[in-house]
């Protein structure tokens, strides 16, 4: 597991001019731009960018080499996931830092102890991506997962769009669950989101596993 | 330390279908043309295929269930596969020195220095040799008892297979009694470095042999058609008409040369034996 860890570390770290370009845009975003913005954006992209080692792993039928070292195919999987995990609570962080700075330089009066459960829910919530694309990038490879992807999104999207129409007023469920939400305190909301999260990281965990196991090299 | 028994794997219209079985301390080699089946006998023992049929156990393990500490007692070097080429060796080694407990550092390192494997440089702008050459350091670099090569020197000049040869032998000098498999089809890497050789054809194997009772008892016998005609064929093992009359592969030389003296004689070797056995008639 640590010599995973250390190859995905070292292969993200072969892109530190494009990680850096990103971590500069992140910081003007950062002082300049109001909110959680900066949070949300380094926390993505430190996923995107984690969930990318797959390619690499991938690329040149590297694969086939990686699987005689000296790990099985569930603790690869493991990894994956931690290491999306380790990268977009790094990221999260970092992200957190500037936005704090941020609002302290622009004097918003925004008190971080009130901002903060807000936050904190960016990371469980953004983690599901990773949940999503390594699945998809195990089963379809890194050039068809995107396309798969993207027929995903479009598929949410039609959906959404379609319950918006069904589900109106009173009737909308969506409203009766977000006016619940508002009564519960912050401290409930997270850890029910986080539970939820988990559970769908595990799902996802679980799928990724057999996935891997049914993979020939 | 590697039993095949009777491992079958069908790809479309190619179907596989061998026994064979490394015993510790023992060189093995797999021979055979392109596309006769070497790399997937190599992958099913390293668990990378799943067998439609048969068994496959390294060390008494079923080789698609090895773990990971059974796998650190493996070393092996894939032909068109190994670390990404974006790292650099410096990388490789930092990520060996957390995968294998028992990695050998200065091994590794000395031998970069002597094959000139450049730390700071990416593997993608290494050579072909230079990359053939950090595959096999790779696989040797942290005492594994069994070393699986797929093909080490394909593609190389005979410096570069030379350089990977010796590394070979002064592994098995060090590490007795390890076993290694490799498959190649250049003949003289496998003679001055096998103990035994199996002949892989269409997924079949069609002769498993010492390679000393190659060396010694194979031989091509070139005979004209008369001679063809009065010749005891009871250990012929192919023939190929050419223009001159009947090249003959036997693994009786002596009895050749001892009961018809007339006849040209050369000392067989594997060339002959994929040559004679995969296409003769």
């Amino acid at each position: 597991m640590r010599g995973l860890i250390e190859k995905d570390l070292r292969l993200t770290l072969t892109r530190k001019q494009t990680l850096l370009i990103f971590f500069v845009m992140a910081l003007i975003m950062g002082v300049s731009m109001d909110g959680a913005f900066i949070v949300g954006y380094l926390t993505i992209l430190a996923t995107i960018v984690a969930v990318g080692t797959i390619s690499y792993d991938e690329f040149d039928n590297g694969f086939t080499f990686l699987m005689t070292l000296p790990f099985d195919r569930k603790t690869y999987i493991r990894e994956k996931y931690l290491f999306c995990f380790l990268m977009a609570a790094a990221a999260w962080c970092v992200g957190t830092v500037l936005c704090f700075i941020g609002n302290i330089v622009r004097r918003s009066g925004v008190s971080m102890i009130d901002e903060l459960p807000m936050l904190a829910a960016l990371l469980p919530v953004l983690y599901l991506s990773a949940a999503v694309m390594i699945p998809l990038q195990l089963k379809y490879g890194s050039e068809k997962s995107k396309t798969v992807l993207f027929l995903l999104f479009g598929a949410i999207a039609v959906l959404l769009f379609w319950a918006k129409n069904i589900f109106s007023g009173t009737n909308n469920p969506f409203m009766q669950l977000a006016k619940t939400l508002d009564g519960m305190s912050p401290a409930v909301v997270l850890l029910t989101l986080t539970g939820v999260c988990a559970l769908a990281a595990y799902a996802s965990y679980l799928w990724s596993t057999r996935i891997m196991e049914k993979k020939e090299f | 330390m590697v039993k095949v028994d009777n491992l079958v794997k069908n790809y479309g219209d190619f179907r596989m279908n061998i026994s064979l079985e490394v015993p510790d301390g023992h060189v093995t080699g797999i021979v055979g043309k392109n596309g006769a089946g070497k790399t997937t006998a190599i992958k099913a023992i390293l668990g990378l295929i799943r067998p439609d049929g048969g068994h496959v156990t390294v060390k008494g393990q079923e080789a698609s269930k090895l773990t990971g500490a059974q796998k650190s007692q493996i070393g092996a070097a894939l032909s068109d596969s190994g670390f990404s080429s974006y790292l650099r060796v410096k990388d490789v080694i930092c990520i060996l020195r957390k995968m294998y407990p028992q990695f050998d550092e200065s091994f590794f390192r000395t031998n970069c220095e002597k094959q000139g494997l450049p730390l700071d440089k990416r593997i993608q702008d290494f050579s072909t040799g230079m990359r053939a050459k950090l595959r096999v350091l790779t696989a040797i670099s942290h005492r594994a008892d069994l070393l699986i090569m797929d093909e080490p020197t394909a593609g190389l000049d005979i410096e570069a297979r030379n350089d990977i040869l010796d590394l070979l032998r002064q592994y098995l000098l060090v590490n007795e009694n390890c076993s290694i498999l490799l498959t190649s089809h250049i003949s003289s890497d496998l003679e001055g470095l096998c103990d035994d050789i199996y002949l892989i054809h269409e997924g079949r194997i069609l002769l498993h042999e010492d390679t000393d009772t190659i060396l010694s008892s194979y031989a091509i016998l070139k005979i004209s058609e008369d001679t063809y005609e009065k010749l005891d064929k009871s250990y012929i093992l192919s023939t190929k008409k050419e223009p001159f009359g009947y090249v003959c592969f036997t693994d009786e030389k002596q009895f050749y040369a001892e009961n018809y003296p007339g006849i040209v004689i050369e000392n067989g070797n594997i060339d002959d034996l994929i040559l004679m056995l995969t296409g003769g008639k």
